[in-house]
């Protein structure tokens, strides 16, 4: 691993990345905001806001780092159905995602991996 | 289709649910946005000490939080970066985990038809995974509005920015962040998310077939076909919910 990276690179991959993102989030919204889409595109964007969720939280919880790691023993798995009954019980949005963590830092001591 | 209504006459309610000031409904979206905050801050210190470790300077390392706001892009541009890999594969590869933007956004533009340039171009610069499933969350209840979205991507750069700071010129004494259960910040903020957007039968079928989508995936490389990690959101969700558009045609 490099320690040090030109200044040079270091100051083209940030305006870069700051071109390029703000391009793929803005095209959309400039572009198709001001058509009719139809019928069988509007229902199936119905549905990516969910399945964006599901498919994070899958990769996030059983595969941190991009690894698969056996749920039973996950310090991941059981933090985040901490963090949902939290969430389920409480409503509160805040409260889930700091007890998800405080859950995580303690199961992570306790199952020793993670 | 009751349940996350694409049709323009709720695009109009989005300003029609407008009784407040606009600055009142900016502090709302800035009040709702308060978590994303608090998540965004540890894990944007974990981006500033490790984009310092890799010789980025503190004022390089906060303007690439302010300017990109895209937090698995930038650590991914990190690794690469401290990998050895050149200027345009670090851009291809940030943009390829991005392009679930273009998603997002297409979602969103259902709901942005009367909102104009500034206000527009300052939404689509806060979007994020959390920032739109927040407000795609708070459209269904019909409590969004141009102004509130605005607040909440105000004080989600907010905590990006700010973390990525305090992080950057603490790097020394931090250390390694993640003792602090930093690496569970985001897997918390999705899984509260992902309940707050299954709101009925459908989407919890949706939202678990995504999932399993996206852990089958990386399975289809024993059989030779790679399927790069920063693909898998994409091909699972656009899959997902192309499945659930044609399942459930019938039930709309």
């Amino acid at each position: 691993m490099k320690t040090e990276l030109a200044t040079a690179t270091i100051l083209a991959v940030i305006a870069g990345m700051a071109v390029a993102n703000f391009t793929l989030r803005f095209t959309p919204i400039a572009v198709l905001s001001r058509m009719e889409l139809p019928r069988w595109l509007t229902r199936w964007l119905s549905y990516v806001p969910i399945s964006v969720m599901g498919a994070l939280v899958a990769n996030e919880v059983f595969r941190p780092g991009g690894h698969w790691q056996e749920p039973v023993t996950s310090p991941y798995v059981w933090a985040a159905a901490i963090t949902g009954v939290v969430f389920k019980l409480s409503k509160s949005f805040l409260g889930a995602t700091l007890a998800g963590i405080g859950a995580f830092v303690v199961l992570r001591a306790v199952l020793g991996v993670g | 289709m009751p349940e996350l209504d694409l049709n323009p006459t709720d695009a109009a309610s989005l300003h029609a649910a407008v009784a407040q000031p606009r600055s009142a409904r900016f502090m709302r979206g800035v009040r709702l946005g308060i978590p994303i905050f608090l998540g965004y801050m540890p894990v944007g210190m974990a981006f500033g000490v490790l984009a310092r470790t890799l010789g980025f300077s503190t004022l390089e390392a906060v303007v690439c939080s302010a300017t990109a706001i895209a937090g698995a892009g930038q650590f991914i541009a990190l690794s690469l970066l401290a990998a050895g890999g050149g200027v345009w594969p670090t851009l291809a590869a940030t943009s390829v985990v991005n392009l679930r933007y273009l998603l997002f956004g297409t979602t969103l533009s259902r709901y942005l038809r009367d909102v104009r340039f500034p206000t527009s171009a300052w939404l689509a610069f806060t979007l994020t995974d959390e920032t739109f499933a927040v407000n795609i969350a708070d459209q269904r209840k019909h409590t969004a509005s141009a102004a509130s979205m605005a607040g909440v991507g105000a004080i989600s750069w907010a905590g990006w920015v700010l973390g990525t700071l305090i992080g950057a010129t603490g790097a020394a004494w931090i250390g390694d962040p993640g003792r602090w259960g930093v690496d569970f910040a985001m897997p918390a903020m999705f899984t509260a998310l992902f309940i707050a957007l299954a709101e009925n039968r459908r989407h919890v079928i949706t939202g678990i077939a995504a999932a399993a989508i996206a852990l089958a995936l990386p399975l289809l490389g024993r059989l030779g076909i790679e399927v790069h990690a920063s693909c898998v959101i994409i091909v699972a969700s656009m899959g997902a919910a192309g499945i659930a558009a044609v399942v459930f045609a019938h039930e709309d």
